[in-house]
């Protein structure tokens, strides 16, 4: 009996340890078929995804921690159609919250290919309609209504503009694919947009990787101060209306160290709105005329050729000129603004006339090779190397050039002949206003990444002139200031400038009707804080720099000096005596 | 001597319950720590599993909060922005100050601002350690550090 047990137990080990063995060899015979590597690759397709994590864009703030560009939540909404419960309620109520026709809407459910789980209805919906469709959402699921079911929403980031035109013409732009154009978004875009970083993130939450930390983009601070460039746009507005001008700029830089305060220009745009740049400008360089566009500068171009002339020892304050109304140069006729002839001047009384005729004298009495070593040196021709896009270089023709000709010696030295940028000028300038050396344009004061802060330093663009020469241009140019009488003049502060009315280069010839007119300033003279140029294009009530662009700087002056705590000269010595 | 090595065999042999009862102990043995080990990785994976999934929470609560600031920082840059504070002064009586207007004192020991550190610096690592090795090592690498460890933390 017991051996008859034994002899059906072993039969029945015999069997299950067959079996065993099938299964074992089955699954071996699995694991190792062709076919396993398919499944395991189709296995692998739901065992989790490529992420990609994109930093949020760096902010952009001004001088005094103002936010000028940030970043908002939008959303994208979209429609898991496996999870579609009522295509028509989900197309009626999407339709109705986000403008979109309700056939529209539909089609976009219905007609979607089958491999599709998702289909986006519509992007960068705003946070508030978001927020009430979850509301509409959430309050059918409370009644258990699940109609709605299926409607997705993805949030990510859209640039933010919160001064909407303010500085436009310095911060430029991003668009929805996330790339900067003009101003800072373009010259630092790599920056401000930082480095996606892609990971495979597995849906096992056992097998919960580490997901680096994606750094955001770098923070800019810039140099402008937001109050000052909200008044200088005021300012600037105002004057094309006041003088009919067309368009203009009017840029504000602290000739010490090259920071640019304020920059202003017309037509601005809404950053909040960028497809407005295509109704607002033919091409990229009217986005930012300060930088982009070069034009003739007339008789402000005189501050170079006088320092050039006193630098080279070519006159002194003291000497005389006697202006008969015209000069000869290159065998053509250059006469003075208004024809007349001025008589015995020094060099202040060419400066606070203005006169041409004493002008191109000067110029042929240096030669072309010293003039234009002097203008090549003041950086015309070159770029300032603004770190803002698109920037012009203008033109300086010289001597060997195909189109220079003997009279554009004459010419150039007031203006006509040559082109420049209003900051073109400024960075020539500012080596009146600083010893003789120029400083380079700049509009970034610090970078700020992961909590660590990088200054910028100015930076030097060489020394034209002496220090004695920028002294004595500056005292020149203060005296003729005062002695004119000039619109420019602001009570209690010593200023320097110089006026410049251009006639406007056609294909005709120049223009007899319209001009540019411009100003170029700056201040206390003894210790400049700040640097003023002024442009407005074609002014419709008086073509003269004096009538118009001079009044212009005066009012930039004047809120230049409230905002960043200037005190009148006698205030501000006695102060510094104590 | 030889007498007595078969005494003791024949002695063993006359248990043979004893034979059983070692080949279930041991059978027992080996079920019990079987299951230890099984229930302890089971409460390992577990964790890891609940922990893991609470990372991937946290990590949406943690984008949600930094798109909230970011809100937060952009609706305070509108109220703030100059044409909303330049038309809440006018509203409240204020205007523009003229030159003449303004009146300047000597405070001893004073230097003007400059622009400073505008955000709270920190080092931050270039990668966070975000998961504790517990919740990311296995079983067998757990059990490889505690020998090396010596058993003690």
């Amino acid at each position: 009996m017991r051996q008859q047990y034994a002899v059906r137990s072993l039969f029945l080990v015999f069997c299950f340890a067959l079996v065993g063995l099938g299964i074992l060899a089955q699954m071996i015979r699995i694991q190792n078929s062709e076919q396993a590597s398919i499944f395991l690759s189709q296995g692998d397709l739901y065992a989790g995804a490529f992420s990609t994590f994109y930093p949020e864009r760096g902010e952009i703030y001004d001088r005094n921690g103002y936010l000028l560009a940030g970043n908002r939540t939008v959303y994208e909404v979209g429609v898991s159609l496996a999870d579609v419960r009522d295509a028509e309620s989900v197309a009626y109520i999407l339709g109705t919250y986000l403008g979109l026709t309700y056939e529209e809407t539909l089609n976009k459910i219905t007609d979607s290919p089958k491999a599709w789980q998702y289909v986006v209805i519509q992007d960068y919906v705003d946070a508030g309609v978001v927020a009430a469709l979850q509301q509409l959402i959430q309050q059918m699921k409370d009644v258990d209504d699940n109609r709605l079911s299926g409607i997705a929403f993805k949030p990510h980031y859209q640039r933010s503009y919160p001064e909407n035109s303010l500085a436009s013409n310095v911060l430029g732009f991003v668009t929805r694919d996330g790339r900067g154009y003009f101003g800072i978004e373009e010259k630092y875009n790599d920056l401000l947009a930082g480095n996606p970083v892609q990971v495979w993130v597995p849906n096992d939450p056992n097998k919960a990787t580490e997901i680096p930390r994606v750094p955001n983009g770098t923070t800019l601070v810039l140099t402008i101060n937001r109050d000052l460039q909200a008044r200088v746009e005021a300012i600037l507005d105002d004057a094309l209306v006041e003088y009919g001008a067309g368009n203009g700029a009017i840029v504000v830089m602290n000739p010490k160290n090259g920071e640019i305060l304020a920059m202003a220009t017309t037509p601005r745009m809404d950053l909040n709105n960028y497809s407005a740049y295509f109704s607002l400008y033919n091409d990229g360089s009217q986005y930012n005329p300060s930088i982009g566009t070069a034009y003739e500068p007339g008789s402000v171009m005189k501050i170079l050729t006088m320092a050039a002339a006193l630098d080279a020892g070519a006159v002194t304050p003291q000497t005389t000129y006697v202006d008969t109304g015209s000069i000869q140069v290159g065998g053509i006729t250059i006469r003075n603004w208004n024809r007349d002839a001025w008589g015995q001047q020094d060099m202040t009384g060419c400066l606070q006339h203005s006169l041409n005729v004493c002008m191109a004298w000067i110029s042929t009495q240096m030669g072309p090779q010293a003039f234009y070593g002097y203008m090549e040196r003041f950086g015309l021709g070159h770029r300032t190397g603004v770190d803002l896009a698109d920037e012009a270089m203008g033109r300086l023709k010289t001597p060997g050039d195909s189109d220079w000709y003997n009279v554009d010696l004459g010419t150039n030295a007031f203006g006509q002949g040559v082109t420049v940028t209003p900051l073109q000028m400024l960075m020539a300038a500012s080596a009146f206003a600083n010893d003789g050396k120029m400083v380079t344009p700049h509009i970034l004061y610090s970078m700020l990444r992961d909590g660590h802060q990088y200054n910028v330093p100015s930076q030097y663009g060489g020394s034209p002139i002496s220090a004695q020469t920028a002294q004595t241009l500056n005292d020149m140019l203060a005296n003729s200031l005062e002695a004119e009488a000039s619109g420019a003049l602001l009570p209690g502060y010593r200023l320097a400038g110089k006026t410049g009315t251009a006639q406007i280069p056609t294909e005709y010839g120049y223009d007899p009707s319209s001009t540019n007119v411009s100003f170029i300033g700056w201040g206390p003279v003894d210790d400049p804080q700040f640097m003023i140029y002024v442009w407005l294009q074609q002014p419709t009530s008086s073509i003269w720099s004096s009538d118009t662009a001079a009044p212009t700087f005066a009012k930039v002056a004047e809120q230049t000096v409230i905002l960043l705590d200037l005190p009148p000269d006698n205030v501000r010595l006695t102060l510094s005596s104590r | 001597m030889q007498a007595q090595a078969t005494q003791i065999v024949h002695a063993y042999k006359q248990a043979p319950w004893r034979v059983q009862r070692q080949y279930v102990g041991a059978f027992l043995l080996f079920v019990i720590a079987a299951s230890m080990i099984a229930a302890l990785y089971l409460s390992v994976t577990a964790q890891a599993a609940v922990t893991g999934r609470e990372i991937q929470e946290l990590r949406v609560e943690i984008t949600g909060i930094q798109r909230a600031n970011a809100d937060l920082e952009t609706q305070l840059a509108d109220l703030t922005s100059t044409a909303v504070m330049e038309q809440r002064a006018l509203q409240l009586g204020y205007r523009p100050v003229k030159p003449g207007e303004l009146e300047y004192l000597a405070v001893p020991g004073f230097v003007a601002p400059e622009p400073g550190i505008l955000l709270e610096a920190q080092d931050v690592p270039e990668f966070e350690q975000i998961i504790p090795a517990e919740y990311t090592q296995s079983l067998l690498e757990w059990l490889d550090e505690r020998i090396r460890l010596g058993g003690g933390q």
